[in-house]
């Protein structure tokens, strides 16, 4: 048995099995630690593909920074968050189930079908990865595709702007009709505090 | 490398089902938000999978992009997450059903 | 018997100022329009002076036309192009012969005296300038209506002066019955207009052109006797509406609401004398269908008698002279229809005098007595209005026939040219009416200035100012003299016209001809004689006569009922059928219709949102399930 092929039989179970876990989990955080894991198991399967940037890339924004970012999140928010795990909607979760199963068995005929399961990746992939993978993935990445890569720099400027302006708190607004009511109030108070002479 | 390509589109699909899985039956916006991060990594891994396959490094670009992408969607999600949690001191989304009837 | 069409010339000399004509009242119009409130009373003067000016160079423009050869008295000048389209053009053309050359004297120069008669008339009106832009406006168009070289032109010069005349008769608008006065005018003569523009698409569908001389020439050749009577009847239909002639006629007396001098310039001297000029105009399409001239002739005579009895029994003086200018104008439509087309353009011209006459004379007598219009309340205002009534008198003698007066030749040729064996029914018919006209006008004219006052306001009537009385004299020496243009049948007029329209036709004398002056000279002093009986001499209580011979008067001066018929055969079926449309049809039907339609969608509506539950998973379930179909349909495939 090949080391790969070692590889991917330890780590694919453990992929699936990672993110069962982080669906039956009630604790957000377990269930934040579990897709982790699934995506080191991921983040393997990159290295496997010969995509190595992309497995380094894996671990550094994902399993860190995202994954920070939704761990800092769960604890703002608190961990049960008033949520229940009650199912409510009739027939939701059978179904749920009922319709991922089909979808997986027809993936599989389709896989089946359509690329066979005794199909190897043909030969040759070094060449394409010279000198390296990053190498390579930046030749690609701002020759081909440099104005879509510009231009999720301003995707991403945007969604920190958005980011920003959604999570701000905001003092509540105060309308032009209250600020009024407010004066009538306070001239009401002031005309009757001269018309009574103090005692 | 001897492991067939079938495999790992198969994975990326079953990872994919369970993702949707996840959206479907919990409650918790955070929780759902996570299930997509899983079907977006099923994603990427079947085109990191087509990448090696056809001897190009398109997909990996593509699965690249993808990520910025999850990652700007992220930031913006989890930004409207803490919005309604404020507003409504849950984050239970079969609550916020005002779009009805 | 219809000469050729001749052959237009170039406008050139002073006939190139052919445009200006119509063109002058077009700008006083806009002028008094925009700004007439600030021009105050000037906006009279310009008024009157544009239209003046409009005479003079119509009368420059005659004479030029004179001092060419007969065969050469046809000028066209062109404009610009109005409409092309294809093959078809229509050009905004002019066209100056002998008909439209009388024509345009008539309306610029009874039309210029009527302004400086309005001057006066409407001295105190709050809407002074307006008046005076409508005034205008009407000249123009009905200048267009003479002058265009094509039925296009003419159509367009022919709702224009319907909408002045609606304008007119509704100046007074405070007053609803003025309105339902000006409503009733136009709506009509649209019933004629209608007609009148179906003929005109018939002729466009024949020949293709509007164009007079293209149509006048290709006449013969192109239409056969019952397409040309198609479209002579079309035409007619449109004259009768515009004339007043029966069964049309119930506007005219009505629109007597407007003010007086518009009553004398449109609904007596110019306007409603479109449709006899529309006549003349198309005679060489009526003189192929023997039967259109025929029905002419017997709408004109049944006019006639109709017109002059009515006015016999009406108290007020501008009725009288609406069903005097009625019946007048049938004398007109006769003539034509018994192919005396001369003569019926002299009878216009002379009745365009006389009638103005008579209006502004019963003007005149109405500003004098503060606005009262019935006879019964006037008389001996002769002592009092010495002018009013010296006019008055001379036009009233001009339309009785008087000899030597305007009228006589105008109505002792007509009856000539029926005075024949085979048409001894018209000229029957045609000396009763001359006879009525002569009873009717004397007893309008005795009534208002003979005997004794018989109101208040008939003691302390005054002569009207010199304003006024100006333009009543002029006109009286045109009624007075107007018979020279037409001394007989081939008097001067006639020789004028003769090239375009063809001679007078002639047949086997009925009655010899000494007999016959005798006899219509007896008849009109036959009615002044009784009239001066009846109303003047008081021997006779004419309150007392006219009730022995109830019903007979009630019903002339309720016009025979012809409203209250067309009331009840015409106006109240449709006014259900409009109900029965509205309220049923329309509310239940078609309302009904759309009302199911966005009922139903509503009702379906209402089921169909129940499945919006809000609840956000239960659609991302939906849209997954749907996935997982297309994936079958995508798997089953491979």
């Amino acid at each position: 048995m090949p080391l790969d092929n070692v590889v991917f039989w330890v780590f694919a179970p453990i992929s699936i099995a990672s993110a069962v876990g982080m669906l039956v989990m009630r604790n957000a955080i377990h269930a934040a630690l579990f897709l982790v894991v699934n995506l080191f198991c991921i983040a393997v399967m990159f290295l496997l593909l010969d995509a190595s940037f992309l497995f380094a890339v894996q671990i550094v924004v994902y399993a860190g920074a995202i994954m920070v970012l939704f761990l800092f999140v769960i604890m703002l928010l608190g961990v049960d968050s008033g949520v229940s795990v009650r199912e409510r909607l009739l027939g939701q979760r059978p179904l749920a189930i009922a319709l991922a199963v089909a979808f997986i068995a027809e993936l599989f005929v389709a896989v089946r079908a359509g690329i066979g399961f005794a199909t190897h990746a043909p030969p040759g992939f070094e060449a394409v990865n010279q000198p390296g993978n990053t190498q390579a993935l930046s030749e690609v990445l701002f020759r081909e595709y440099f104005f879509p890569f510009e231009v999720t720099s301003v995707l991403l400027i945007v969604a920190a702007i958005a980011a920003m302006v959604l999570a701000r708190r905001q003092a509540p607004a105060v309308t032009q009709a209250e600020l009024e009511a407010h004066r009538a109030q306070v001239t009401d108070e002031l005309e009757h505090a001269a018309a009574e002479p103090p005692a | 490398m001897r492991t067939p390509i079938a495999y790992f589109v198969m994975l990326s699909g079953i990872l994919f089902a369970l993702g949707t899985v996840g959206v479907l039956t919990r409650r918790n916006a955070l929780l759902i938000f996570m299930s997509i991060e899983l079907q977006l990594n099923a994603v990427n891994l079947a085109l990191v999978a087509f990448s090696r396959m056809h001897n190009q490094l398109t997909g990996q670009v593509l699965a690249f992009f993808s990520m910025v992408v999850a990652a700007a969607e992220v930031v913006v999600g989890l930004a409207i997450i803490v919005a309604i949690f404020r507003r409504r001191r849950t984050i239970d989304v079969d609550d916020a059903r005002e779009l009805r009837w | 018997m219809v000469a050729a069409e001749l052959v237009p010339q170039e406008a050139i000399g002073r006939a190139s100022l052919l445009w200006l004509i119509p063109a002058l009242p077009l700008l006083g119009a806009a002028i008094d329009l925009f700004v007439g409130r600030r021009l105050g009373r000037w906006a009279g003067w310009l008024a009157t002076a544009l239209v003046a000016a409009s005479f003079l160079i119509s009368i420059g423009v005659v004479t030029q036309l004179l001092d060419l050869p007969d065969e050469e008295r046809l000028v066209v000048q062109h404009l610009f192009d109005w409409i092309s389209v294809g093959d078809f053009r229509v050009g905004m053309d002019l066209r100056l012969d002998a008909v439209s050359a009388t024509m345009i004297l008539v309306v610029t120069g009874v039309g210029s005296l009527i302004h400086l008669y309005s001057i006066g008339y409407m001295r105190d009106d709050p809407r002074f300038g307006r008046y005076f832009a409508y005034l205008n406006l009407f000249v123009f168009f009905m200048l267009m209506l003479v002058l265009g070289a094509n039925y296009l032109v003419l159509y367009l010069g022919w709702e224009g002066v319907g909408a002045c005349s609606y304008l007119l008769i509704g100046f007074w608008f405070e007053e609803v019955a003025n309105t339902e006065a000006a409503k009733k005018a136009f709506i009509t003569t649209r019933i004629g207009d209608s007609l009148l523009l179906i003929g005109l698409a018939t002729i466009v569908f024949k020949f293709g052109t509007l164009d007079y001389g293209e149509v006048f020439t290709g006449a013969p050749a192109v239409l056969t006797e019952s397409a040309a009577t198609v479209i002579a009847l079309l035409l007619l239909a449109g004259a009768i509406g515009k004339s007043a002639q029966l069964p049309l006629h119930v506007w005219l007396p009505d629109a007597m609401a407007g003010p007086t001098p518009v009553s004398a310039l449109i609904h007596a001297a110019t306007m409603v004398t479109a449709g006899v000029y529309l006549v003349i105009r198309s005679v060489p399409i009526f003189e192929l269908s023997p039967v259109a001239l025929d029905v002419v002739a017997w709408v004109g005579i049944l006019t006639v008698l109709f017109g002059g009895i009515c006015a016999l029994a009406q108290w007020d003086i501008k009725r009288v002279l609406a069903y005097s200018t009625i019946s007048q104008l049938g004398f007109m439509f006769l003539a034509v229809g018994l192919g005396a087309y001369a003569p019926a353009l002299f009878f216009l011209v002379a009745h365009a005098f006389y009638k103005a006459l008579l209006f502004l004379g019963a003007g005149s007598v109405i500003h004098g007595m503060e606005g009262e219009q019935d006879l019964r309340r006037m008389g001996g205002l002769g002592r009092r209005m010495p002018w009013t009534a010296f006019t008055m008198g001379i036009g009233a003698l001009a339309l009785a026939g008087f000899p030597f007066l305007a009228g006589f030749f105008a109505k002792d040729i007509v009856l000539e040219i029926a005075n024949t064996n085979e048409r001894w029914g018209f000229y029957v018919f045609g000396s009763i009416g001359a006879l009525l006209s002569a009873l009717y006008v004397s007893r309008l004219w005795f009534l208002t200035f003979v005997g004794r006052p018989r109101s208040e306001a008939a003691e302390h009537a005054h002569e009207s100012e010199s304003l006024m009385v100006v333009p009543l004299a002029v006109l009286g020496v045109g009624a007075a003299l107007g018979g020279v243009l037409s001394l007989g049948p081939h008097g001067w007029i006639s020789r004028f016209v003769e090239p375009l329209v063809g001679l007078v036709p002639e047949g086997e004398e009925g009655i010899p001809g000494p007999a016959f002056l005798v006899i219509a000279v007896g008849i009109t002093f036959a009615g002044l004689l009784v009239a001066w009986w009846v109303y003047a001499s008081g021997r006779v209580d004419w309150h007392r006569l006219r009730e022995r011979l109830e019903p007979l008067p009630r019903a002339a001066l309720h016009g025979w009922y012809v409203d209250r018929a067309y009331d009840a055969v015409i106006v109240q079926p449709a006014k259900a059928l409009a109900g029965i449309t509205a309220n049923v049809v329309d509310a239940k039907g078609i309302d009904g219709l759309v009302n199911a339609i966005g009922g139903g969608t509503r009702r379906l509506a209402r089921s169909g949102r129940l499945l919006q539950t809000g609840f956000v998973r239960s659609y991302a379930l939906v849209v997954f399930a749907g996935a997982v179909a297309v994936l079958l349909y995508v798997g089953s495939r491979l």
